[in-house]
């Protein structure tokens, strides 16, 4: 029992960054825009999270610069397919390179080489009054940070917005039909944007995330994937909120089970367990991609002169 | 998925004015030179926002490939993998599918190539040597043959298990760095040396390079004459043209598209094995650097047009030799040169919009 508390209590944690990410990649995809940036909006993410904390002081300040910092890369990434209709997948992966770089640049110009890393203090717990002292329950899921219960909140904040408004159908119909759409007075271009903006803020205060829970170091390779592996998760939970939610428990639940079994020495040389979570990915896409659904108009840009629509 | 990337417009036709030709070139070239100045030019703003002097940062940027004659050769050593990653992600592209596995590749064909440099190490040359390197290729094509095998029969996206199998090469080189032929005293994972037999031999001297630069020339014929001269060439541009006027015709587009991926990969592994074989003499952990990020870019950058590759993989080469030295002399942390790369692709994006307007179609 105490093996299973522990495991899950680590799990809900490691969901946050798949959660944030994977939730602001499901904003924008439904409303058509596919961002494949997500890499390196959370290496920017974590890089300016870490160091506007280590700055000022304060992991809150932190994560907003965080978020603000990819916002502005959704901005451009909108601009240029919304407006510019240029390829979504390219001008993706243009910002990925451009994040990395400006990731990169700006430890290297506030940090430089140092002998001791430098440290930020990791985020606090805050046990939920009453709540937490549920059995069992309570130590799981009520004694996190703040962040935790913040993506969460989000989660539920968005799937409510998409699936119980109206606002929230209008938009997803542009995912699908941006042509039906916007005959029926829906503004295309505002929704992708604002959605590509919010979205990919998410994706970085995702990645901020990571240097504040473990360590309280930034490291050139702490996202590790995990961009990419948000996109495997929003195919996997077929571009809906909710499902993402439980796919990213998976994904968080792999990487806790490869980190726990490498610390227990089963026996298997550690970097076959460590391939854990990316194996499990690839059998996992095979079924992804052979019953979830996806938004048909995903990935593609729309524009309202073209007769070509479908 | 893909209507911007097409093709660059391609050169006029055979009967065209040569004048005709000339402006025809013109517009092919001014777009690149206008992205790269603009590129240099808000790098440069950026490194005056930093406090630091742009046009010495540049001046070594620019020049260290050629100052030196061990600046050539980083250079030419820098080409030969960015070229070939490069290939990796335009050849696939060509069909309309993106490979953002190179870097798995190469290290999975580092990984074959290694393997046999090391057991048979005995072997002379003549013999050893190709072995290596047609390893390192069939490696490449095996790995990115998954991701193939998952996207035409169970239909998985390519850009997710490309990236995702990188992240198991990672593991598969550790292994086999610290576990299967560990050198103990590298302080590094990093495998125990290849046998002489295995080492692509130096062309010149102090500091000669290694004729994998040579090699590479020949593959970029080969790949050339593939693409525009054979069937199969022909029909993979088409599908990427077209794809459902490829369907209409017969051409059995998914399997093409997997197909693409496997050269692709080949053409990576193969990368991995002049690494190995021109380079290190062993397989060590980060040999695959930044060869992903560069070969995307420069297969990006080269729009299509296979000719262009080797044009702009040499470009690309400079710049990130020069980096180094930027850091050393200027102050300039190397991450600028990546920013530019990444300002020098975005312009690019953007100057077929103003090339449409101008032009007025």
């Amino acid at each position: 029992m105490g093996e299973i508390t522990e495991f899950l209590t680590l799990m809900i944690p490691a969901m946050v960054p798949f959660l944030l990410a994977a939730q602001g990649t499901v904003l924008s995809g439904r409303a058509g825009v596919f961002n494949v940036s997500q890499e390196g909006l959370m290496v920017l993410g974590a890089a300016i999270g870490f160091l506007v904390s280590f700055k000022v002081g304060s992991n809150t300040v932190g994560l907003f610069a965080a978020f603000a910092a990819a916002a502005l890369f959704g901005l451009v990434l909108a601009y240029m397919t919304t407006q510019l209709r240029l390829d979504q997948f390219v001008v993706g992966l243009a910002l990925y390179f451009a994040a990395l770089g400006a990731a990169g640049l700006l430890y290297r110009e506030v940090i430089g080489v140092t002998m001791a890393p430098p440290l930020i203090p990791t985020l606090d717990d805050y046990p939920i009054p009453l709540l937490s002292e549920i059995p069992f329950l309570g130590e799981v899921l009520f004694d996190h940070d703040l962040v935790v219960y913040a993506a969460f909140l989000i989660s539920a904040g968005i799937y409510w917005f998409m699936y119980k408004t109206r606002s929230g159908l209008a938009f997803r119909s542009i995912g699908e039909n941006p042509k039906a759409a916007d005959s029926l007075g829906i503004n295309v271009t505002w929704a992708r944007t604002w959605s590509t903006v919010v979205g990919s803020g998410l994706v970085g205060v995702a990645g901020a995330y990571l240097p504040m829970v473990y360590t309280g170091l930034y490291t050139e390779g702490m996202v590790a994937g995990r961009g990419w592996l948000v996109i495997a998760l929003a195919f996997l939970g077929g571009w809906r909120p909710h499902l993402v939610v439980a796919g990213a428990a998976f994904f968080a639940g792999m990487e806790v089970l490869a980190l726990r079994a490498q610390v227990a020495g089963i026996g298997i040389p550690h970097q076959f367990v460590l391939m854990l979570p990316y194996v499990a990915t690839l059998l996992v896409m095979v079924f992804a991609f052979r019953w979830a659904r996806q938004p048909a108009f995903l990935g593609r840009n729309y524009d309202r002169e073209s007769r070509l629509v479908g | 998925m893909s209507e911007t990337i097409s093709p660059a417009p391609s050169a006029a036709p055979p009967d065209a004015e040569p004048s005709n030709r000339v402006v025809e070139a013109l517009w092919l070239l001014v777009p690149y030179v206008v992205s790269v100045v603009l590129a240099f030019v808000v790098g440069g703003l950026i490194i005056l926002a930093l406090g630091q002097d742009p046009v010495a940062a540049f001046e070594s940027v620019l020049t260290t490939s050629f100052n030196t004659r061990f600046g050539t050769v980083e250079t030419l050593h820098k080409w030969v993998p960015i070229l070939l990653c490069a290939y990796a992600f335009a050849i696939p592209l060509a069909t309309g599918k993106f490979n953002i596995g190179s870097e798995g590749q190469l290290l999975v064909g580092a990984t074959g190539g290694v393997a046999l440099g090391i057991l048979w190490s005995d072997l002379p040359m003549v013999i050893l040597l190709p072995c290596v390197l047609v390893a390192g290729a069939l490696a490449g094509a095996l790995w990115a043959g998954i991701a193939a095998f998952l996207m035409v029969k169970f239909n998985v996206n390519e850009i997710l298990s490309t990236v995702v199998l990188n992240f198991i090469s990672f593991q598969v080189i550790d292994y086999v760095a610290s576990q299967v032929w560990p050198d103990r005293g590298a302080g590094h994972p990093a495998t125990t040396p290849v046998g002489d037999g295995a080492l692509l031999p130096g062309i010149g001297d102090t500091p000669p390079f290694h004729s994998g630069v040579l090699l590479t020339l020949v593959l970029v014929v080969v790949i050339a004459v593939f693409m525009r001269r054979t069937a199969t060439g022909f029909e993979m541009r088409a599908v990427g043209a077209n794809l459902r006027a490829a369907q209409v015709h017969g051409i059995k587009t998914s399997r093409l598209a997997g197909a693409g991926l496997v050269v692709g990969g080949a053409v990576a592994g193969l990368a991995g094995s002049i690494e190995v074989a021109g380079v290190h003499g062993k397989m060590l952990e980060g040999m695959q650097s930044n060869f992903l990020i560069l070969g995307i870019i420069v297969g990006l950058m080269a729009r299509g047009s296979m000719l262009a590759l080797p044009v702009v993989a040499f470009g690309i080469a400079v710049l990130e030799v020069g980096a180094g030295s930027m850091q050393r002399t200027a102050q300039v942390p190397v991450e600028m040169v990546l920013i530019i790369e990444a300002l020098i692709l975005l312009f690019l994006l953007l100057s077929d919009i103003v090339r449409t307007k101008l032009r007025g179609r």
